[in-house]
């Protein structure tokens, strides 16, 4: 296989982290399920399927970001690899054949990046039960390690992994053999035909979603079904959302461009943000997706919390002992929530050092022209801090009107509540959020910046890149 | 070594450099012992088959490349021994460059990648500088032209902005490494003429390294280069006399 294992180094990652994530939350969910039969031989079964349940949603939640991440990444791998794919097709290679060995590798990738992850869950739970055993913070009973079920997560990895690298390989279907022969440009054509298409399904679901949605919140002012309502509403609204990220992700882009100033660098990096819409749009994507998770859980309890308050004054006896749990809830969801977010960096990082592998020439015009090494670091950074801080504040925005609309859906009608409330949001939240993003930016600007600044000016000048 | 460029009416010299890759037996000897002088004013070509070391002295003259031995002079500035920074602000100031492929910044319009050399000194052109640019603009056909990217331009077109480019900060002296090689002939016609103007009607000193004898009929001064040495320095010559001495060349290797 003539794919070097550094090009797949993100997908493996990716794959091996939702495979130990789901394989570490099934094996909690079991080691609980023996310790609450130990407790009450009764419950067992009702508790052991809705703590499954919740396992898989978040299981699904991972997988959906780890999906996204890798067949962006398998996309721009092939848009690097464009001329040698070019150079084999002008050979006699057919497209069909070059497809099917990129889709061969993202097999591989999957078996990889699945067993590893199953092999590092089982070893961490094995561990942390272990240790808790031996400090006597829970009894010494025959938890399982092996259960059957754990080869379901790492199926569909393994599975969703494969299927990525298939729909991300579609690009090898546009290379033509030409390409190899003449001073090809860079590649700058979009996938126009599919674009359409998912342009009008993005407007017509977010649009039906949205006003669902409302009707969610109104009809939660009179009852709780709402909730139920608006859970549909809120799901078909942000499938169109990601669908359509091209369109407003852009523009995200170019108003976190505004505020990087205007120096030489500065506005290389905007552009550079935005020179492929539907490439930066994936890239952030996932991101997106992880912050508005996060800040629609933490916005919703909030809210919840504030309601619940306000309910309380009415009512205090009804709400007994609701606060603790709701802030434990709170923190389990934003830490398994969580998860998908750093499965969406590692996205971001491989992507922002991938871009800088493929614009060597460009970076070696700009240190023959007189870009000082210091000028070209500063420019990946800023471009790295433009999408860490377009991602996070769309997710934001998403994230605060989703999950004040939840919360709004289910407690709207509640004896004693004030009916339509503004959205609280935790202020720790936002703190932690920026601090997120500003790590990431450093750490996804990190190598490519230092690969940048090797780049030789010389580069820009050979006929060959 | 003093020495005085004004006296000597050089805009850049070599002397004794060499340039070395590799080591023991590998060893590849890409300059051996050149010493040259490009004087002020002159449009300069350098030829040479490939592997005669062309591209590898315009490297080292432009502070691209740094020499195994020898000493490297651009006007009385001996460039040698600087470090990074003060190279890149050497090449930002006082060098520009034409290339082959064109080379401009997708992401910037014509009238961005023009300026690109002020903007990375963190500055906007004067008054002055500005009448020039917009002088250039004119003279090389680009005025309609300077809010289009470069990918609506064509290969003629883009050549013509990069030369808008190198010559805007009114360099020392510029690389041009060949700057036809992408173009069609009649489109290489007309770069090279401006090439020539700008030599002739503003003193622009200029090096333009190519294998074209075409190319290098333009040139004031033709300086031939064959397994790393400078075989021969001849003065404006035609296409036909420059391709019977590059004959005779191979014929006598």
């Amino acid at each position: 296989m003539r794919a070097s294992l550094r090009d797949h180094r993100a997908s493996v990652l990716v794959a091996a982290l939702s495979s130990a994530f789901g394989v570490l939350l099934l094996e909690v969910t079991g080691a609980l399920s023996t310790l609450v039969t130990a407790d009450d031989i009764g419950r067992h079964a009702a508790v052991s399927v809705s703590l499954t349940i919740v396992a898989f949603v978040f299981l699904t939640i991972a997988v959906y970001v780890g999906a996204i991440v890798t067949t962006n990444t398998f996309a721009t791998i092939i848009a690097g690899r464009t001329k040698t794919i070019a150079l084999l097709r002008l050979i006699g290679s057919s497209s069909r054949q070059e497809r099917r060995a990129v889709a061969t590798e993202g097999f591989v990738v999957g078996l990889i990046g699945s067993a590893l992850g199953a092999v590092a869950g089982v070893a961490a739970a094995f561990g942390a039960v272990r240790t808790m055993v031996g400090t006597g913070l829970i009894p010494d009973l025959a938890y399982e390690f092996f259960p059957p079920v754990l080869l379901v997560p790492v199926s569909i990895v393994f599975l969703t992994t494969w299927l990525s690298a298939w729909i991300g390989s579609r690009r090898v279907l546009q290379v033509t053999p030409l390409e190899a022969v003449g001073a090809s440009q860079e590649l700058s054509r979009d996938e126009s035909d599919s674009r359409r298409g998912r342009t009008v399904a993005a407007i017509v679901l977010s649009i039906i979603g949205i006003v669902i949605l409302v009707l969610g919140v109104l009809l939660g002012l009179v009852s709780q079904l709402g909730v139920l309502v608006g859970v549909v509403g809120g799901i078909l609204s942000f499938t169109g959302l990601v669908l359509g990220a091209h369109l407003f992700m852009p523009t995200a882009l170019q108003l976190a461009g505004r505020l990087m100033g205007s120096s030489a660098e500065a506005r290389l990096a905007a552009a550079n943000a935005v020179r492929y819409p539907e490439r930066s749009s994936r890239m952030t994507i996932g991101l997106v997706i992880g912050i508005t998770l996060i800040t629609m859980f933490a916005v919703a309890t909030q809210t919840f919390q504030d309601m619940i308050h306000e309910a309380m004054r009415a009512d205090p006896q009804m709400y007994q002992g609701v606060d603790g749990v709701l802030s434990v809830l709170v923190t389990v969801f934003s830490v398994l929530i969580g998860f998908s977010a750093l499965i969406a960096a590692v996205g971001m990082v491989n992507n922002l050092s991938l871009s800088v592998l493929q614009r060597q020439r460009e970076l070696g015009l700009l240190r023959a022209l007189g870009f000082t090494g210091g000028q070209v670091k500063r420019m990946i950074v800023v471009e790295s801090a433009q999408y860490s801080i377009a991602a996070v504040g769309v997710g934001l925005l998403l994230g605060i009107a989703y999950g004040w609309a939840g919360a709004q859906a289910l407690l709207g009608s509640i004896h004693g509540s004030p009916g339509l409330v503004i959205p609280s949001v935790p202020w720790l939240l936002l703190v932690l959020v920026v601090a997120a993003a500003a790590t990431l930016t450093a750490v996804a600007s990190v190598s490519p910046a230092r690969r940048a600044t090797r780049i030789a000016p010389v580069v820009a000048l050979a006929v060959d890149s | 070594m003093a020495f005085n460029y004004a006296q000597d009416g050089l805009v850049a010299r070599v002397t004794e450099l060499s340039k070395t890759y590799g080591d023991g037996a590998a060893t590849i000897t890409a300059l051996d012992d050149v010493s040259i002088g490009l004087r002020q004013g002159d449009f300069t070509a350098i030829m040479g088959p490939s592997g005669s070391g062309k591209s590898t002295l315009m490297h080292i003259m432009a502070g691209l490349d740094s020499p195994t031995s020898g000493s490297v002079w651009l006007g009385d500035t001996d460039i040698t021994a600087l470090g990074d920074t003060q190279l890149t602000l050497l090449r930002r100031r006082r060098v520009g460059f034409v290339f082959q492929s064109f080379n401009l910044v997708p992401t910037l319009d014509v009238m961005g990648n023009i300026l690109l050399p002020f903007e990375l000194d963190g500055r906007r052109p004067n008054g002055d500088e500005r009448a020039w640019i917009d002088q250039l603009v004119a003279s090389l056909g680009l005025r309609d032209r300077v809010t289009h990217r470069p990918h609506a331009l064509s290969g003629g077109q883009q050549q013509r902005v990069a030369i808008a480019r190198a010559l805007g900060t009114r360099p020392d002296l510029v690389f041009a490494d060949e700057p036809t090689g992408n173009l069609d002939s009649r489109s290489g016609r007309e770069v090279l003429s401006l090439l020539a103007a700008a030599s002739t009607e503003y003193g622009q000193s200029i090096a333009m390294v190519t294998h074209d004898p075409i190319a290098a009929s333009y040139a004031d001064r033709i300086l031939f280069l064959a397994d790393g040495r400078v075989v021969h320095d001849r003065a404006r010559s035609s296409a036909e006399e420059i391709s019977s001495f590059m004959l005779s060349m191979e014929s006598a290797a």
